[in-house]
């Protein structure tokens, strides 16, 4: 196989601050190449550069032999370098095939537009090559999360495609989707497309990919290792330039009920249930995407309707509809899209994180300034986060501190009794994500009730005592958390 | 990382200075260009007029902190104009006043409940609020200005002084200071940068989102009903017509002090730096004996440039911030 696309000595400076050092990458026609790095490594920036977004400042590029130059993404875009973001490029009001005509616009010459669009034939070969069997016709928001993204590959190789960049696919993806765009990988490589993989998802990379690059501080750590050569542990262990324990967990120290939820339904018509959360244990909620599992989380937290459901609090009979009740009562919640439901962006990380216990430093609705930042001192330290201030706006931070900013807002509840926690490491990298892992056990072992919902079953096995399985909107399974991981998957697969 | 920091707080404090600067090269180039710009007696107008525009600025700043609008201040004032000059002869001046004032917030109140609890676009609810309070207000006066009786108590919150200064200009220190302190040192006033920013994340925070939003307004209305109460003892009268375009004036004053629309920005300062340049050139535009409509051309190119200015800053920062995701 030959090199198509070739990266060397790629770096670029922001102000004073190196964002890449020496980054290097070799792609293979044919191959699946893992790109990876913590959080800050400099993956971000040197994608940007490799689909022409940013211009290096050092470095030189060759694409199929030639020495490149992208001035633009739409120049890149034109030479065969294709990139998939992580977040939804779609036009979700049209069709489609719309969608998939949508990179032919760009290059249109005025009155000619309708020549450079796919006709109905092209479009259906495209959407065959990806596997997408969806009509050209349906809109873009009647997909699911999967669809798209396959819709958004195949609006890529739909034209002429030498190089696909996919930043962190599988993120908003369930098991079986992302299983599907796997195939669909494959099928690309077959064809002799040359495939870059971003990706936080060891388990993914080490069954997919062909070959890793680890990116380290702006530099390339590890350059075009091959899969069988490179262990997991190593990989974590490059990234983060450390090695890591995994945590045992922490013992059960199951106490009494603390939240009594009845008569739940996920959906208008759906079967009503009941559960339990008790003090000190950590529940588990796994379902695919759309299976309910995050509206379940939500409903617990109060911060969504369970048509009829009524939650009470323990050794009271406090009825608990909304999410100023529910923190009242001492429900933290962390929902699962930190940027749209989670954080306030525009303003300071103190701020954010003190949002919910306004009351705590105020008296008759006049604020304390100067008793803010108090309670947040000790947890800055304990939960690592960096940078360790919190004056900067929360839009400054790294996934991993964002998220970290959101558990530092409910942890300061002053009656903390339960979390309930969505997604808590989507998107977020290892170091922080052990953090956060290492936080949540501390909280169950102080005695709170924690609900972990997660598309990830390594992390709920890893942290969870309990595990509620749901698929169509009911709870289908519930096991302790030495369950088989095959069990749990087609308990999550097949009620669907 | 630290140098970013650096940067970043040099940049905070340089567009604070810019603030502050842009008034004052405005003052400058009237004190050097515009004859009799620069007396006591007009420097006093200046103000006495840029009060009544800053006081129901402050009002529209609260509620585009909270992420809304508000278009229906020009008949607010209009319609409180009415009601205090058919009040005044048979119940005496202060309540009618009183009463005036109330109908202002009243409408804020209803603007507050629909846009908050109904959750109806701002935008329509207060162009039809605009439309609604400017009929009444034609209504009740019979489409005609009705003068009211010449009294010096009706006059006084216009035309009086306190310790040798004009009650306007001291009501609009008051007002000034009392948003800057809500904006600040208040539950409701961190609740309205909470809410403007992110309604969805104020209320998974558990915060009152609903109930934030409705205050801004009622609020806005008192800040409005002050401005409109100031407004009627000056003109001596009540007129269904009495200020059409006051929204419009101070969500001018907020873009020019550098408030976006979008909400969870904005302080005292900016709006009352914006209410400054919009006085200071109002009264230039009239000591050069400009037409009004040159006068118009001028805020225009002012609005633009306030606009413009800040979006040329971060353009030029694009780059340096692209890998900081969304850098303001």
């Amino acid at each position: 196989m030959k090199t198509i696309f070739q990266a060397s000595g790629i770096s670029k400076h922001y102000g004073t601050t190196c964002a890449l050092r020496d980054a290097n990458l070799a792609l293979k026609a044919g191959q699946i190449h893992a790109l990876m790095g913590e959080n800050g490594a400099g993956k971000s920036t040197f994608v940007k550069i490799l689909v022409g977004a940013v211009r290096p400042d050092g470095g030189e590029i060759v694409l199929a032999g030639q020495p490149v130059r992208f001035g633009s993404v739409r120049d890149a875009l034109n030479q065969g370098v294709v990139p998939v973001y992580q977040h939804s490029t779609l036009f979700n009001q049209l069709t489609v095939l719309e969608n998939l005509s949508a990179f032919g616009l760009g290059t249109a010459r005025r009155s000619w537009a309708k020549r450079n669009c796919l006709d109905r034939q092209q479009a259906n070969e495209v959407l065959r090559l990806v596997g997408l069997d969806v009509s050209l016709d349906s809109l873009v928001n009647e997909l699911s999360l999967g669809e798209r993204q396959l819709l958004e590959i195949a609006r890529g190789v739909g034209r002429h495609c030498s190089v696909l960049i996919l930043d962190e696919p599988t993120a908003a993806l369930g098991a079986r989707e992302a299983d599907r765009l796997h195939e669909t990988l494959q099928v690309l490589c077959a064809k002799g497309t040359a495939i870059l993989y971003i990706s936080h998802k060891i388990d993914d990379i080490k069954r997919m990919a062909d070959a890793v690059t680890i990116l380290r501080d702006g530099r390339t750590v590890v350059n075009a290792a091959a899969r069988d050569d490179i262990s997991a542990a190593q990989i974590v262990q490059h990234m983060l330039g450390q090695t890591f324990e995994p945590q045992a967990l922490c013992v059960s120290n199951r106490g009494d009920v603390v939240v009594e939820a009845k008569d739940i339904r996920l959906a208008a018509g759906a079967q009503p249930f009941s559960l339990c959360v008790h003090q000190g244990e950590v529940l588990g909620i796994v379902g695919v995407a759309g299976s309910g599992a995050l509206r379940l989380g939500e409903v617990l937290a109060g911060a969504a309707s369970g048509h009829g459901a009524t939650l009470s609090l323990s050794g009271t009979t406090q009825i608990i509809n909304d999410r100023q009740s529910a923190m009242r009562a001492g429900i933290g919640y962390v929902p699962s899209d930190r940027h749209a439901d989670g954080l306030f962006l525009g303003l300071s990380a103190l701020k954010n994180a003190s949002a919910s216990v306004l009351q705590r430093f105020s008296s008759w609705g006049v604020l304390r300034l100067r008793e803010e930042a108090g309670p947040f001192d000790a947890l800055i330290a304990q939960f690592n986060l960096n940078p360790a201030r919190l004056d900067l706006n929360a839009s400054d931070y790294s996934g991993g501190n964002q998220q970290k900013l959101l558990f530092l807002r409910n942890l300061v509840l002053p009656n903390l009794q339960m979390l309930v926690v969505l997604e808590p490491t989507r998107g977020v990298d290892i170091g922080a994500r052990e953090s956060i892992h290492q936080a949540l056990r501390e909280l169950a072992c102080s005695g709170i009730a924690i609900v972990v919902v997660s598309s990830d079953l390594l992390e709920v096995n890893t942290l969870c005592h309990e595990l509620l399985v749901v698929a169509s909107n009911r709870v289908v399974g519930r096991m302790t958390a030495d369950a088989q991981t095959d069990a749990v998957l087609s308990m999550m697969a097949g009620a669907c | 990382m630290t140098t970013f920091i650096k940067q970043r707080s040099a940049i905070a404090l340089g567009s604070r200075i810019g603030v502050i600067a842009i008034p004052l090269v405005v003052f400058i180039v009237c004190v050097l260009f515009v004859p009799r710009f620069l007396s006591v007696d007009n420097l006093q107008n200046v103000l006495r007029v840029g009060s009544i525009l800053l006081i129901a600025a402050c009002g529209q700043a609260a509620i585009l902190i909270v992420g809304g609008i508000d278009f229906s201040m020009g008949s607010a004032v209009a319609l409180l104009s009415v009601v205090t000059v058919i009040l005044a002869p048979e119940h005496g001046v202060a309540l009618a006043f009183a009463c005036g004032m109330c109908v202002a917030v009243l409408a804020g109140l209803c603007n507050g409940l629909l846009i908050a609890y109904l959750k109806l676009p701002a935008f329509l609810v207060t162009l039809g609020m605009l439309m609604v309070l400017h009929g009444l207000a034609s209504l009740l006066s019979g489409g005609m200005p009705l003068d009211a009786a010449p009294s010096p108590s009706f006059l006084w919150l216009g035309s009086g002084h306190v310790a040798g200064i004009p009650v306007p200009i001291v009501l609009a220190v008051l007002a000034v200071l009392s948003l800057h302190f809500l904006l600040r040192y208040t539950v409701a006033g961190r609740g309205w940068f909470l809410v403007g920013t992110n309604f969805n994340a104020a209320v998974n925070a558990g915060l009152p989102a609903r109930r934030s939003v409705l205050l801004a307004y009622v609020v806005a209305g008192l800040f409005c009903a002050l401005a409109g109460a100031i407004l009627t003892s000056r003109v001596g009268s009540g007129q269904p017509n009495l200020y059409p375009d006051l929204a419009f004036a101070t969500i001018a004053v907020c873009a020019i002090g550098g408030i976006p629309l979008n909400g969870g920005r904005g302080s005292a300062v900016q709006v009352v730096c914006g209410a400054l340049i919009i006085a200071m050139l109002n009264n230039a535009v009239v000591l050069l004996n400009l037409t009004s409509a040159w006068q118009q051309l001028l805020m225009a190119a002012v609005i633009a440039a306030a606009v413009l200015l800040p979006q040329l800053h971060t353009v030029r920062r694009r780059y340096t911030h692209l890998f900081k995701g969304n850098a303001q």
